[in-house]
């Protein structure tokens, strides 16, 4: 039977308390039949994601049993942590605070409040970088080689839609879209799928000759004539994708032009070339990449950050291919990865490396504080690991 | 995810030690005490031979409410079941002060 109010003024003279110095309205507790089920549990919100709840948006839970748990909104990523209390949390539905009840003054006076449930944790969040190099990972699986290719197009085990990847990814979909753009994936046939490297080239390699033999500057490349001309050897989503990746669309006078990145080509170029072997002469590999680019475009070095690694201790200069891509995605297992490629570092030669790493404004230079130890060699700061590395 | 029609607002309740049913059969169903705001605002809580004193508090960081959804069925444990945002908390009543037990001589017949 539910509290009356003459109980609760009973309770309230026993306890000495003077009703004069009380709001009228008493709010009777009681645990309501589902509270010690567990079945409810607290989410600490950071900011931003309340507004986002009160809006009527999402956010999801994702992780394989193997994953530590993320929380994600539409375009932020979260780790999810269980922090303890010693206090026990109870939590009340539809009970007024002090502001609400001398709002308004015709509410009755007795509130039968049920507790929905109790705890004594709540999930606590962090921001954190999305994990986005199982992206990459699982369209590696599968990589695109063409309508011509020779696999066998049965086996489509392997191919993901945005669907599919957003189940998979521990990452907002915000997040995932944006990173399938920046590693030039394409979808086809409702897959997304990325270009395996040699059909890349070929592709790429269609269109810098057309450009070369219709003598068309690099910043106006026209879409309509590269589809009539390459339509007959490739698909033409493939021309298109080819020119969306390695060029700035835009529009002139009505018609289509892309404006193509010349470091992105040279950069492609240097991995053609770079993949071939465990390391080249630097000289000869420079001469030879200046000759491999389109006519006009110059092949410069720092075009490579991140995808190679030039070796300026060995005699000659030797230059291998070392992909930031191919790395761990953790922290301390990519320092570790780095350190036992080279024993010291210069802060020039590691920063693509590390790049990606930073969070939030953090800078490069705090990554290497935790995670690395400096020193001066030859008048030059190096960096290299803080402990053994076998 | 959260309702197109508005959250409901919830009221955390915090308090010291655990709490812990009176009689045997579990804490469902049963009371936990008579909740009074003074006029100043304060909130008291008298728990059994308690009174506490408390206060309002505007959390911070409001949190969420989550509901596993098909409660029941069987779900995969921990973080990989599926939540559902039942209501979100703004506002907490804390309760630090050691609890006042109520001397009592006879209890009053109602």
């Amino acid at each position: 039977a539910m509290r009356s109010r003459a109980e609760v003024d009973a309770t309230l003279q026993t306890a000495k308390l003077n009703p004069a110095e009380l709001l009228p309205t008493v709010h009777c507790l009681s645990f309501g039949p589902q509270a010690g089920a567990g079945e409810c549990c607290l989410l600490q919100l950071e900011p931003g994601l309340c507004a986002e709840l009160e809006a009527g948006r999402s956010l999801v839970i994702r992780g394989e049993k193997d994953e530590q748990a993320v929380l994600c909104s539409k375009d932020k990523t979260y780790d999810m942590k269980i922090a303890d209390t010693s206090n026990m949390l109870l939590f009340i539905p539809g009970c007024k605070t002090p502001e609400q009840l001398n709002d308004n003054q015709a509410s009755c006076n007795i509130i039968h409040s049920q507790i929905a449930g109790f705890s004594n944790n709540y999930w606590e969040l962090r921001r954190c970088r999305p994990k986005l190099k199982k992206l990459r990972k699982l369209l590696m699986e599968d990589p695109y080689e063409g309508p011509d290719s020779q696999k066998d197009q049965t086996l489509t085990f392997s191919k993901y839609t945005t669907e599919d990847l957003l189940s998979l990814i521990q990452a907002s979909e915000e997040e995932i879209l944006h990173q399938l753009q920046v590693i030039d994936a394409c979808k086809v046939e409702g897959y997304w799928r990325i270009l395996e490297f040699d059909y890349e080239m070929k592709l790429l390699n269609h269109v810098t000759q057309l450009i070369e033999s219709e003598s068309w500057s690099l910043s106006k490349v026209p879409l309509c004539t590269c589809l009539e001309e390459l339509g007959s050897l490739e698909p033409t989503e493939m021309i298109e994708h080819i020119l969306l990746s390695y060029g700035r669309k835009y529009i002139d006078d009505g018609e289509v032009y892309f404006e193509m990145h010349e470091d992105k080509i040279c950069r492609a170029i240097a991995q053609m070339l770079l993949q071939n072997a465990v390391k080249f002469n630097l000289s000869e590999f420079q001469e030879v990449w200046q000759q491999s680019v389109p006519e006009g475009m110059t092949a410069r070095l720092d075009q490579l950050k991140g995808l190679a690694l030039v070796d300026k201790s060995s005699r000659p200069e030797t230059i291998f291919l070392l992909k930031v891509d191919n790395l761990p995605e953790d922290n301390q297992d990519r320092f570790n990865s780095l350190f036992s490629i080279r024993e010291k570092w210069t802060e020039e030669d590691i920063t693509p490396y590390i790049q990606d790493l930073c969070a939030e404004k953090q800078t490069v230079g705090a990554l290497l504080t935790k995670y690395a130890r400096s020193s001066t060699q030859n008048g030059v700061r190096v960096y290299n690991s803080r402990r053994p590395i076998s | 995810s959260g309702g197109a029609d508005g959250l409901a607002q919830w009221v955390l309740l915090e308090l010291q030690g655990e709490v812990e049913p009176r009689q045997s059969g579990g804490l469902a169903g049963s009371v936990l005490g008579d909740l009074h705001y003074t006029r100043q605002g304060i909130p008291v809580l008298i728990v059994g031979h308690h009174i506490l004193y408390g206060k309002v508090v505007q959390l911070e960081k409001p949190f969420a409410v989550l509901v596993k959804e098909g409660a029941g069925e069987s779900q995969p444990a921990g973080p990989h079941a599926r939540y559902a945002v039942t209501a979100l908390i703004k506002t907490k009543l804390l309760f630090k002060t050691r609890p006042k037990p109520i001397i009592t001589n006879v209890p009053k017949k109602v």
